[in-house]
């Protein structure tokens, strides 16, 4: 009895503290990420960004992402001449240094390089209002989305998820993202090669490279 | 003679002079602080000498009650008028719920402009006479996977053939080593997610820029020089209010515009579109669907960190 009675406080005492400590995990920050990640399953409803965005006429998007129907900024509003059917009616354009006045000096950089795209490749010649052909479809300039993702599939799927491209301004709030054109010129799709904004770290704040590697 | 040197050598220790000499030493101290300061009056009747005296004795910013964060910031706009001549607008919006904030890095797309880099010295009012950067991009060889092979000082035309470029920043690590290295609880997680630096409550013994596997982490050797007609004045207690020597600073995620719904600097800035940052728990958002659908994966995961961090590749 007597060994018993000076057990079971001392057992009691220290499964006590086992309790208390195992209490105490997790004090510094939350579980485990891909945790959280996962018990996340439920829609939530997006906060409401306090700055709204700059008004630019926006169009939504024909095909919805996993969150329902987005945004994308209009095209034709960007374009300077647009509609194109005011000089190209059919007919010759006969007016005077047009290809000088207009897109003469466009370069094609788009395709491959022994066997680069024309401008009818992306370009309506029947109704100069819209792109894409006669066989495949007519292509609003709005949703030319439609038309670049019929070569690059792949990149239109990751634009139509939010793997490629990116939004404008917010990460709450309706999704409004950049359409293919507002960062790519279509006529010459790949950046081009330049100098950096601005040029990297002074020494002091650089991991010790030579020690590590 | 030698009583009498006995009786000097007792004296210097005796407890009343002693106290004495503090005494004064005390009342000199504080009248040199007095004049050696200009007590100016400040906008709102207030004085200097109080602001500055009750910015110092004020509690870790955890701890205090929403009228005395309410308080240290409208102290803190009235020192940033005198001190910089800037009318910043300091906000201390708190964590949403529901959010918990994450980013992806696309390595593929990433093509070392370094805008990123630009848009966060601005945005964060970061130290121009040092070039502090909470942004570094390291140029690495294709192929190679080792970050401390990579090239972080490059400056020629980009992209470089045969190369691909890799950022790192504060990775808001959920067992962030930095958090349980400081000794003053000066820096911790936010509800959100964002781990963050109480820049009056940092002591600067720089044990958390030790911890950081990631190299997140910078220190104020002397006083940040932002120019005043460059300086952000919509600012955030814990993100890009002005910092002051001695303080330790870091990425927050730029928590004075995603707090608000906006992307960060970095993300906005990049002319590539390599950077997604969202919410986490909304399993519509983009970084939910690079999670799911592209390869990924994080830096030194094996260190258990579990840094909300990813990279990934087309």
């Amino acid at each position: 009895m007597n060994v018993f009675k000076k057990v079971i406080p001392v057992l009691l005492v220290w499964g006590g503290m086992l309790l208390a400590f195992s209490g105490c995990e997790g004090v510094s920050g939350h579980q485990d990420v891909m945790e959280l990640i996962k018990a996340a399953d439920k829609p939530v409803e997006s906060m409401k960004p306090t700055e709204a965005l700059p008004s630019a006429p926006l169009v939504i998007v024909k095909e919805p992402y996993q969150g329902g129907p987005f945004y994308t900024q209009s095209r034709k509003s960007e374009i300077g001449r647009f509609q194109c059917s005011s000089c190209h009616t059919g007919k010759d354009v006969t007016i005077n240094q047009a290809k000088e006045a207009a897109h003469g000096d466009i370069k094609l950089f788009h395709g491959a390089v022994d066997d680069p795209n024309a401008c009818d490749t992306c370009h309506n010649l029947s109704d100069r209002d819209y792109l894409g052909t006669d066989s495949i479809a007519k292509i609003d300039f709005d949703h030319s989305y439609q038309l670049c993702g019929t070569c690059h599939f792949r990149q239109k799927k990751d634009w139509v998820g939010g793997a490629h491209g990116k939004r404008v301004q917010n990460w709450a709030g309706q999704r409004v993202v950049q359409n293919c054109t507002g960062c790519h010129n279509p006529h010459s799709p790949r950046f081009s090669k330049r100098w950096p904004a601005t040029f990297s770290l002074p020494d002091s704040v650089l991991p010790d490279q030579e020690d590590e590697g | 003679m030698a009583a009498n040197k006995k009786k000097t050598m007792n004296q210097k220790h005796d407890r009343r002079t002693f106290l004495k000499g503090a005494a004064t030493c005390a009342a000199a101290g504080s009248a040199l602080i007095a004049s050696g300061c200009n007590n100016r009056p400040l906008p709102g009747g207030d004085d200097e000498m109080s602001v500055r005296w009750k910015e110092y004795f004020k509690k870790n910013y955890q701890l205090m009650t929403p009228e005395e964060k309410e308080a240290t910031i409208r102290r803190l706009e009235q020192l940033s008028k005198l001190d910089y001549d800037v009318d910043a607008s300091i906000a201390r919006t708190e964590p949403r719920g529901k959010v918990l904030f994450g980013y992806a890095f696309n390595i593929t797309r990433c093509e070392g402009f370094m805008d990123c880099v630009q848009a966060c010295v601005e945005e964060n009012n970061l130290d121009r006479k040092s070039k502090t950067q909470y942004v570094r991009v390291f140029e690495m060889e294709n192929g190679q996977m080792d970050i401390s092979t990579g090239n972080g000082k490059y400056f020629h035309e980009v992209p470089k053939e045969d190369h691909f470029y890799m950022g790192i920043q504060c990775f808001h690590c959920e067992q962030a080593p930095c958090i349980k290295a400081c000794p003053t609880k000066a820096t911790w997680m936010e509800p959100d997610g964002i781990v963050v630096v109480d820049y009056d409550w940092c002591i600067g013994c720089r044990y958390c820029m030790a911890a950081c596997p990631y190299w997140g982490r910078r220190f104020n050797w002397h006083d940040p020089e932002v120019p005043k007609e460059e300086m952000n004045k919509k600012q955030h207690y814990l993100g890009n209010r002005m910092r002051k020597k001695g303080q330790m600073e870091k990425c927050t995620f730029c928590i004075q515009r995603t707090r608000n719904g906006k992307l960060p600097a970095c993300a906005e800035a990049c002319p590539t579109g390599a950077r997604v940052f969202g919410n986490l728990l909304d399993p519509d958002s983009e970084i939910r669907f690079v999670l799911k659908n592209k390869k990924v994966f994080r830096m030194k995961e094996e260190l258990g960190t579990d840094p909300k961090f990813w990279y990934f590749i087309d």
